[in-house]
């Protein structure tokens, strides 16, 4: 082989070598390789009782109730088209918001509930001071008719999913 | 004819003095912009409405997470330059980058775990971004690994030239993590098309953290790496002269 | 060298001469297949022996086993050629370089790579995974064992001569290494769930490929570096 063929050869080999690893890629991120499960998948049964996952989503307005003297502490956990129920007895942490996103640790008992053994707040990439946050939230519940947190957790949304122009 | 300046660079007494007169137009921006950013950040910026004063730990993390991933870059740039054109200038470039890098991925890591803590309810997470991150940090001790191996200089940087050139592919999954596996890390909030997500008066101080730690950086790349090129010509001819003139 | 020979009968002349000499050496090839069986069996020792908690740990021990294993076996890719001087014999026969350490590399994988895959899955039964999970966890060893020795030929050949070389081998393919063993124990944690693990298999199988398509290149630029 000449050093031309060769060379081209190589370039053929790499061009060739390069766009099998990236179809397959492509094929591995459509099948979702994903770091959470969110409600839908769950409500579809794509993960069995009893085997430890992580699930994602937004916590319900209105939904966390607290047990009196205990750290006893239930929501839902939702993505907007499917919710799932949620349990915990430790420590929320600060960040943990209705509305807000989250990320939990735990399995799925006999009755469908997500027995959380470890509860993460996800927070998003909006930073704001509380005033201006103040007067936003009044100024769309006041458009939205009172409509109370429904705004809040719609904003919030747009956040948690994994937003398509936040790259460079 | 444009291309001398480009040999002219890379001829290690030129690059040394011209790296000698260069340092301060970087280092006193850097400490006027690093001061600024950071009264700024911790004393004139508003406490944010989530996460109140905690916040502030961005003007620290957001920098040195974006310099470990630059410096990483540039050092696989220049280790590229000199593997491909044989400047040795470029390789003592590269060499001066690696300890630097590994300091602010090491800084990202520690605050990001700080900032972990109060915010997401851990320290860490063998999430994307962070695990990418800290692979990112073996890259990092793997190179300066590999060049205090070998003992001949010429051999050294072209080992090591291959090394930070196949460590590159780790960036892009560094960048992209984040969209990729919907992490738990938020997503970027300055770098992107369109509206930053921040106020005005939280975003330009962050603004003069970044390019203030950019500027501490190349300061310090060059005062590194004339400390490196004298070291690789010690022999020769003007290091006497220079050390004549000093 | 009389007669030019092609590169395709070169590389299959270098995989038989690789091939006979393990024979001849059967330690070398045996070694990390008796070290990946050892490390399987302390995590029951060490962890809790509850099968149902094995199960759990199964495709970490897998891979982590897996791993240490194959950079142990690393050590031997190159070491005999490069004292006898084969290998400089190879970088200037005229043929690409490239070629012909995939070929030593494929051989490579043969000797300590496909045992793991074989004795891998019955391992893992070892551990509580069920038997209708052995087929699923040989595939993802397969395509992961390739990648990891595809990648460690790369540093093999960067630390080729050094002293020290061990410690620095692992250092240095330890974070390259990282995305196959994160992807390769989630399969194998997917197979052993008796699930569908397409998705993994497909990631596992593009960093596959692409390490096959550039680590050579790689290697052979750094084995030039090491002959100099």
């Amino acid at each position: 082989m000449t050093p031309r063929q060769r060379r081209m050869t190589l370039v053929a080999v790499i061009v060739v070598g390069v766009s099998i690893a990236s179809a397959l890629a492509l094929r591995a991120f459509r099948d979702n390789v994903m770091f959470y499960f969110d409600p839908t998948k769950v409500a579809a049964g794509e993960v069995k009782r009893g085997q430890r996952f992580r699930l994602g989503g937004m916590v319900v307005q209105g939904s966390l109730t607290r047990t009196p003297g205990t750290l006893n502490v239930s929501f839902a956990v939702t993505d907007f088209k499917n919710s799932v129920p949620v349990k915990y007895d430790q420590v929320l942490p600060d960040l943990f918001r209705e509305g807000a996103g989250m990320v939990a640790y735990g399995r799925l008992d006999a009755s469908g509930t997500f027995v959380a053994d470890e509860v993460l707040a996800k927070h998003d990439e909006k930073y704001m001071p509380p005033e201006l946050a103040r007067s936003l939230k009044a100024g769309q519940a006041a458009a939205a008719g009172g409509a109370g947190g429904a705004p809040a957790a719609a904003g919030a949304a747009a956040a948690a999913t994994p937003s398509t122009g936040g790259t460079q | 004819m444009a291309w001398i300046w480009f040999h002219k660079l890379g001829s290690p007494p030129h690059f040394y003095r011209l790296a000698g007169r260069m340092t301060p137009w970087f280092a006193w921006p850097a400490l006027l912009l690093c001061l600024g950013g950071l009264y700024g950040g911790l004393v004139s910026a508003p406490a944010d409405y989530q996460q109140g004063e905690g916040f502030r730990i961005i003007y620290v993390h957001a920098p040195a997470a974006w310099l470990s991933v630059m410096i990483y870059s540039a050092m696989a740039v220049y280790a590229a330059v000199g593997r491909i054109w044989r400047i040795n200038v470029c390789h003592a470039l590269a060499a001066s980058c690696a300890g630097i890098g590994a300091s602010f991925t090491l800084v990202a890591l520690v605050t990001g775990s700080l900032w972990g803590r109060p915010m997401w309810g851990t320290y860490w997470e063998w999430d994307p971004r962070l695990t990418s991150e800290l692979v990112l940090l073996f890259l990092y001790l793997g190179y300066m690994g590999l060049r205090s191996a070998i003992d001949d200089t010429a051999r050294a940087d072209r080992a090591s030239a291959v090394l930070a050139i196949v460590g590159a592919v780790n960036v892009p999954i560094i960048h992209y993590s984040v969209t990729w596996w919907n992490s738990l890390h938020q997503a970027p909030s300055v770098m992107k098309f369109g509206k930053s997500s921040m106020p005005a008066s939280m975003l330009i101080p962050l603004l003069m953290m970044l390019l203030g730690f950019t500027l501490f950086f190349v300061a310090i790349m060059l005062v590194r790496a004339r400390g490196e090129v004298l070291r690789r010509e010690r022999g020769a001819q003007w290091v006497a002269e220079a050390a004549v003139e000093a | 060298m009389s007669t030019p020979v092609s590169a395709a009968r070169a590389g299959w002349l270098l995989m038989r001469r690789d091939l006979r000499l393990a024979m001849r050496r059967p330690g070398e090839w045996l070694q990390p297949l008796g070290f990946f069986l050892v490390v399987m069996t302390l995590f029951p020792l060490a962890g809790n022996p509850q099968l149902s908690r094995l199960r759990d740990m199964a495709p970490a021990a897998l891979w982590v086993a897996a791993l240490l294993s194959s950079l142990l076996a690393l050590e031997f890719l190159f070491r005999e050629d490069g004292q006898d001087g084969t290998l400089e014999q190879l970088a200037v026969s005229g043929l690409p370089l490239s070629w012909l350490l995939l070929a030593k590399t494929c051989v490579h994988w043969l000797l300590t790579g496909l045992p793991l895959v074989l004795v891998g899955p019955l391992a893992a039964t070892a551990l509580g995974a069920p038997y209708a999970s052995i087929p699923g966890v040989l595939v993802v060893l397969l395509v992961g064992s390739l990648a990891l020795s595809l990648i460690g030929a790369v540093g093999a050949a960067l630390t080729l001569g050094l002293r020290r070389g061990g410690v620095l081998l692992a250092l240095l393919v330890l974070p390259l290494a990282v995305p196959v063993l994160i992807f390769g124990a989630r399969a194998s944690a997917l197979a052993i769930a008796l699930e569908p693990m397409a998705g993994s298999i497909y990631l596992l199988g593009s960093i596959a490929v692409l390490s096959a398509t550039l680590a050579p290149l790689a290697a052979a630029a750094a084995m030039r570096i090491s002959l100099e």
